[in-house]
């Protein structure tokens, strides 16, 4: 672990970014209005969209921006290279996607709506070369009948290995999404958890009266809005409640809630994602709104919100209606064109066009005229202006035309006139304006109630889905719910929230809702209207109302088949506003109704999350926790290079001055063990500790040899197999007193065989007597060997201590007392197949042992090893190791078969006896050499018989682990050969296809040195 | 003959660096220190034998060891629940074997694993003390949920970490306590410490007494 913390920089810090030029005269903002918008005209705020720098206010978002500097045209389609504007005013926005900031942080398809303007804001529009109003691959739109959905699929086909070498790279950079960063993310992401009783899901007027009414009643309550401000629709549509202005409302109940110590509100966070038992995840936007997060800073953060219940008040999204031309830049939601009048003082258009089919969208007559702005015709397919709007056609001398919107004229400039057909007489009229107002009606927000397979339900009253089965502890209340009325928003809102604080328990009382008009709300649905041109149902991929259409007449009916055909709602919007026209217009065709047609299965995220935060602080140095030995800090200073050893960091060679490659290291540091002496870290194998009067009983168990007959003050070498009867683990354990085994796993398996050994003394013997404790970090361990082991161990202990061979024979085990008063436990082990022991010392010494190990050994030239030199002594002395204990070997296999007690039941007894795992053909533990003997072997190469043509039927084994053997200067390997020990002698081939190695090599004895074993003896 | 010397060191010997780290101001939102010198004893209830372990630990600490997840102050020692029947008792390691004395006192009717050296004693406390663990532990530690006293065995960075709140320590004084393996000491650090910077902290050793 390096010192890397979050109080440095990175080292890869962002290269120099662009920067917004300076002094240059700014566009200035045309179409912002006198008016008083929630935006704070004391900071102004520069910012550059496509090179031209801008001014917006402190409150903008960059779509608002651009709308108050009268820019329409912001990118360009994905498939057709169409010039497109902005559409909404929220998160569901599928139109105004651009490149955000420079260089390493670059970000695409970031939504401007939602995007706060900050002072040296840098965007780009994307889609486009060489630039937006001049863009080349437009011409994408002559070709656009073929561009039908499937067309890449039908016309890319053959020759198949085009596709990935030509087609696909050459489709990609015509259509894409904008460009990522090429650099590594700069910024710091983190993720948190919080808790609460009630999780309010969206801060408008009926979240607001749900978080009132829970925070009243006592409940721990989180409101989340992933806008900055919480309101919601009051912040654009304004209002009266309870005999006050909206604003005036929202001030108030924001004073509340701020008030109520149990009441937490977290603006700038999306709820993407509902998950089991009451989890919840959201993503907080913390530094979206500056250019660089501040030092110690993150960009995002995911929140993990664990709630007893939920109340989703997510709103509603007002739904576009299909029809030639919808896309042409100007043509914007009604409801976006509220909000950028009267919550950004930002005028989308001086002569706007209304078409809606609903009372809602009426609403934007007013806005519209009091913004000094003049609506030129209301379009209503109803052919009734609604009771309640008749006294604005008196008051603004306005011109209805009943029908619908057939075609709109324009281009990079935006609408320049529509076309209405009266859909009774089929006459037409065109009509000149430079904005066209939308309003379909309101689809409900139903993405979250719907995340555990909820299936939403029809509405016909609204012609919309309304959440169906909400998952357990979740409620749903206000528009989410299919309750439009602003009063009705109120009302349900402080039911749900009362509701849910009551279901947790809550005493206090939680007020009275607040009280508004529920207006009147009626609508006469209108999907499509049918046209010669082209009629966009999802914007952000260019799916057309006759895509889908196709996709019918080719077989696609089911929505999930017509999704995945059409790449409808497949885009980062996730088909916000696109889907519920395209099942409708599915419904159509196919002649059935829109329940029957039903919808696309809803699946978190609802907002687009970048990987960087669901990553949060594990990347890089920190992608996981590392784990260092007790002389990790000793052996750095020694130069050690470390390896990665699961969480470990071990200690891989000590090079040393002059010294070519790892593998003289390593050949330097074997020699030294096998001529003198040297000492390994070894604290990373498992230890634990066993403890109780039946801790031998329960040790016999679970080894395949006996532990109970072990005398105190001796360590046995013990296999464990699974259930299974394949080989579990190995390591030695030692009986340190009657009822006290100190036992030891590979450093892999520690965590494994922990839990196993676990299991088996909860669930298999509860009846025994026996504690288990992991000690592993308790101890730090080191490996001594070599012949010179003994007087440097003299020299350390204390000179009480007998560890000649009659005081400490080979696999005693029992407390020595050190020089300088330290007591440590000793063991006559050895993996090296040298006269060798392991020592332990409490951790807190571990750095102090290798340092005395050090000066005790210096007169034997005592040599610090890694854990290579180790593999070559282990290797080299026929040790299996983790590459022979691999999940599919038995303990015949590994040539152990002797150890297996026929005197006791163990676990893996039974199922190591079946026929397969007995078979004589079964490939077991040999030894390999090269007959060449200046061949390297390479682990993973095939064994063969020595004529054969390689191939399955011919395979007979792999070679498991290779290492240069300084003892007989060859390279050698262990594998696991077909009845390998019936041939030893043999000749067989060694086939390497991916490294394209042949050679001929012996099968041999594992066991390379030393075979009578006089060395560990001595 | 060579000298020997046995100089111990902790595993946070180089992560911990005392001082004032992140934060803008002179604010110090969070504490962190290393508690150093401690004895840690895991202390398990021989199968059959939990009333006579709990009449044991009342008689060396005078106060029975937890049975629910809690830590209870003692004689001269924290009892820390730490499973069903198994507590950690903690306490200034002393100049004698203090693990030999508890194997005698619990002889028979507990197994006892000395610990003192696997683990680390990490402690955090100040007014962003609950926000910052927010970014590492799971654990609801609002006052209703985790009061003073309260103890888990939970997770960080997939880490086994013991943890509880000091008996006694309220409102903003609230102090946590984590118990994390040796091994993954420094690399938690760095963790805690990153998770802690924009509160600015100030980090310390602290010997237990």
């Amino acid at each position: 672990m390096s010192g890397y913390s979050q109080s440095e920089p990175l080292a890869r810090t962002a290269p120099m970014e662009a920067s917004v030029r300076k002094g240059a005269t700014p566009v200035s903002q045309s179409h912002r209005l006198p008016g008083d918008g929630i935006i704070d005209r004391r900071s102004p705020l520069q910012f550059s969209f496509d090179g031209k720098t801008m001014t917006g206010f402190a409150g903008d978002t960059l779509a608002s921006a651009l709308v108050a500097n009268g820019v329409k045209l912001v990118g360009r389609s994905f498939k057709y290279h169409r010039p497109r504007g902005i559409v909404t005013a929220g998160s569901e926005e599928p139109s105004a996607l651009v490149e955000m900031r420079t260089g390493a942080r670059r970000e695409p398809n970031t939504r401007a709506t939602t995007q706060e303007l900050y002072d040296g804001l840098i965007a780009n529009s994307q889609n486009r070369w060489p630039s937006l109003r001049r863009d080349l691959m437009s011409i994408n739109q002559l070709f656009a009948p073929i561009f039908v959905a499937g067309f890449y699929y039908k016309t890319f086909m053959w020759p198949a290995k085009f596709w990935e070498a030509i087609y696909e790279p050459m489709i990609r950079r015509a259509a894409g999404l904008g460009k990522s960063a090429e650099l590594p993310d700069p910024d710091h992401y983190d993720k948190a958890w919080a808790h609460c009783d009630v999780l309010v899901v969206g801060a408008g007027p009926a979240g607001l009266s749900a978080a009132l009414a829970a925070g009243r009643a006592g409940s721990r309550v989180i409101l989340v809005e992933e806008d900055t401000l919480i309101g919601g629709r009051l912040l654009s549509d304004g209002g009266e409640i309870d005999g006050l202005d909206a604003r005036e409302w929202l001030r108030g109940a924001a004073r509340e809630l701020v008030s109520l110590p149990n009441v937490r509100i977290m603006t700038r966070t999306a709820l993407f994602g509902v998950y089991d038992g009451g989890t919840y995840a959201a993503l907080e936007r913390v530094s979206d709104n500056v250019a660089m997060p501040d030092r110690h800073q993150v960009r995002q953060r995911i929140w993990r919100i664990i709630a007893k219940r939920s109340v989703v008040t997510a709103g509603a999204i007002e739904r576009p209606i299909v029809f030639s031309g919808n896309d042409r830049p100007g043509v914007m939601m009604a409801s976006a064109v509220r909000t950028y009048v009267n919550r950004f003082a930002a005028l989308p258009g001086k002569r706007v066009a209304l078409f809606t089919n609903n009372d809602d969208g009426w609403r934007t007559v007013e806005t519209i005229e009091r913004a000094g702005a003049h609506v030129v015709a209301v379009i209503d397919p109803r052919h009734e202006v609604p009771a309640q709007y008749q006294r604005l056609v008196d008051t603004y001398d306005l011109r209805v035309l009943a029908g619908v919107v057939s075609d709109v004229k324009g281009g990079v400039d935006g609408v320049r006139s529509i076309v209405v057909t009266n859909d009774r007489n089929g006459l037409t009229q065109r009509i000149d304006t430079d904005c066209l107002a939308v309003s379909g009606g309101w689809n409900p927000n139903v993405g979250l109630s719907c995340f555990h397979r909820g299936k939403p339900t029809w509405r016909e009253d609204i012609a919309a889905f309304v959440p169906g089965n909400a998952p357990k502890g979740m409620a749903t209340a206000g528009a989410a719910n299919g309750e439009l009325s602003l009063g009705a928003c109120l009302r349900e809102g402080h039911g749900a929230g009362a509701r849910a604080a009551a279901e947790c328990g809550a005493a206090g009382k939680p007020g009275e809702a607040s009280k508004a008009d529920e207006e009147v709300y009626a609508i006469a649905p209108l999907w499509h209207v049918k046209g010669k041109g082209k009629a966009f149902v999802d914007f952000q991929h260019d799916v057309t109302a006759s895509d889908v259409t196709l996709a019918q007449r080719e077989g696609f009916e089911s929505v999930e088949h017509l999704k995945r055909y059409t790449t409808l709602g497949m885009a980062t919007d996730q088909g916000k506003t696109s889907n519920i026209n395209g099942l409708a217009i599915m419904a159509e065709a196919t002649g059935r109704t829109i329940p029957e047609t039903g919808t696309t299965i809803y699946r978190p995220p609802y907002a687009p999350v970048a990987i960087g935060a669901f990553a949060g602080h594990h990347r890089d140095e920190n992608f996981h926790a590392t784990r260092l030995t007790p002389s990790h800090h000793w052996a750095a200073k020694q130069g050690a290079v470390f390896v990665d050893t699961g969480l470990w960091k071990r200690a891989q060679w000590y090079p040393r001055a002059g010294e070519k490659d790892w593998l003289e290291s390593v050949t330097r540091e074997v020699l030294a063990v096998r001529n003198g002496v040297g000492f390994c870290d070894v604290s990373t194998l498992g230890k634990v500790d066993v403890r109780g009067a039946d801790a031998g009983v329960f040790l016999d168990r679970v080894y395949i040899n006996a532990f109970s007959s072990l005398a105190v003050g001796k360590a046995r070498y013990g296999l464990m197999l699974r259930e299974d009867g394949i080989v579990m683990d190995d390591g030695t354990t030692s009986r340190l007193a009657e009822d006290h085994y100190f036992l030891t796993t590979t450093t892999a398996k520690a965590g494994p065989v922990m839990q196993h050994l676990e299991f088996c003394r909860q669930v298999l013997f509860p009846e025994l007597d026996v504690q288990l404790t992991s000690a592993t970090d308790q101890w730090a361990q080191f490996s001594i060997a070599g012949p010179n082991t003994r007087k440097l161990l003299q020299a350390l202990a204390d000179p009480s201590e007998d560890l000649t061979n009659e005081g400490f024979p080979f696999m005693g085990a029992r407390e020595v007392k050190l020089r300088g008063g330290v007591t440590a436990r000793l063991f006559r082990i050895s993996f090296s197949g040298e006269m060798a022991f392991e020592i332990s010392v409490p951790a807190r010494y571990g750095a102090a042992m290798a340092e005395n190990l050090m000066i005790a050994g210096r007169p034997y030239g005592v040599t610090p090893y890694g854990t290579e030199a180790l593999g070559v002594m282990r290797i080299e002395k026929g040790h299996v190791a983790g590459p022979e204990l691999n999940g599919t070997t038995t303990v015949d296999d590994l040539g152990l078969g002797k150890m297996m007690s026929k005197k006791k039941d163990f676990i893996g007894r039974v199922m190591a006896g079946r026929e397969a795992l007995t078979a004589p053909n079964r490939q077991v533990v040999v030894g390999i050499k090269p007959v060449d003997r200046t061949r390297r072997l390479r682990s993973g190469a095939h064994v063969i018989p020595k004529r054969a043509v390689p191939g399955p039927q011919t395979d007979q084994g792999y070679v498991t682990s290779v290492c240069f053997s300084p003892m007989l200067d060859q390279w050698i390997g262990l594998g696991l050969v077909e009845r390998g020990r019936e041939r030893i002698g043999e000749i067989v081939r060694i086939t390497d296809p991916l490294r394209t190695e042949d050679y001929e090599a012996e099968i041999c004895s594992p066991v390379f040195y030393d075979p009578e074993g006089v060395r560990q003896r001595g | 003959m060579a000298d020997f010397s046995w100089n111990t060191q902790s595993p946070l010997q180089q992560a911990l660096v005392p001082g004032r780290h992140g934060g803008a101001g002179t604010h110090m939102g969070v504490t962190l220190e290393e508690v150093r010198g401690v004895s840690l004893v895991q202390v398990m209830a021989r199968r059959g034998r939990t009333a006579e372990t709990i009449k044991a630990a009342k008689k060396l600490f005078n106060v029975e060891p937890p049975d629910t997840p809690r830590a209870v102050s003692g004689r001269n020692a924290t009892l820390i629940w730490s499973g069903p029947d198994q507590f950690i008792v903690l306490s200034a390691r002393q100049t004698d074997d203090q693990f030999a004395r508890l194997t005698e006192a619990f002889a028979g009717v507990a197994s006892l694993s000395d610990q003192s050296d696997g683990r680390c004693l990490i402690r955090i406390a100040g007014s962003g003390a609950r926000q910052a663990l927010a970014k590492f532990s799971s654990l609801d530690l609002h006052d209703s949920v985790f009061p003073a006293g309260a103890a888990a065995t939970t997770a960080v960075d997939h880490s086994a970490v013991n943890f509880w709140r000091e008996p006694g320590s309220v409102d903003e004084n609230a102090v946590f306590n984590m118990l994390v393996f040796t091994s993954f000491a420094d690399s938690l650090w760095h963790t805690i410490l990153d998770s802690c910077l924009e509160y600015g902290v100030q980090a310390s050793v602290a010997h237990a007494a």
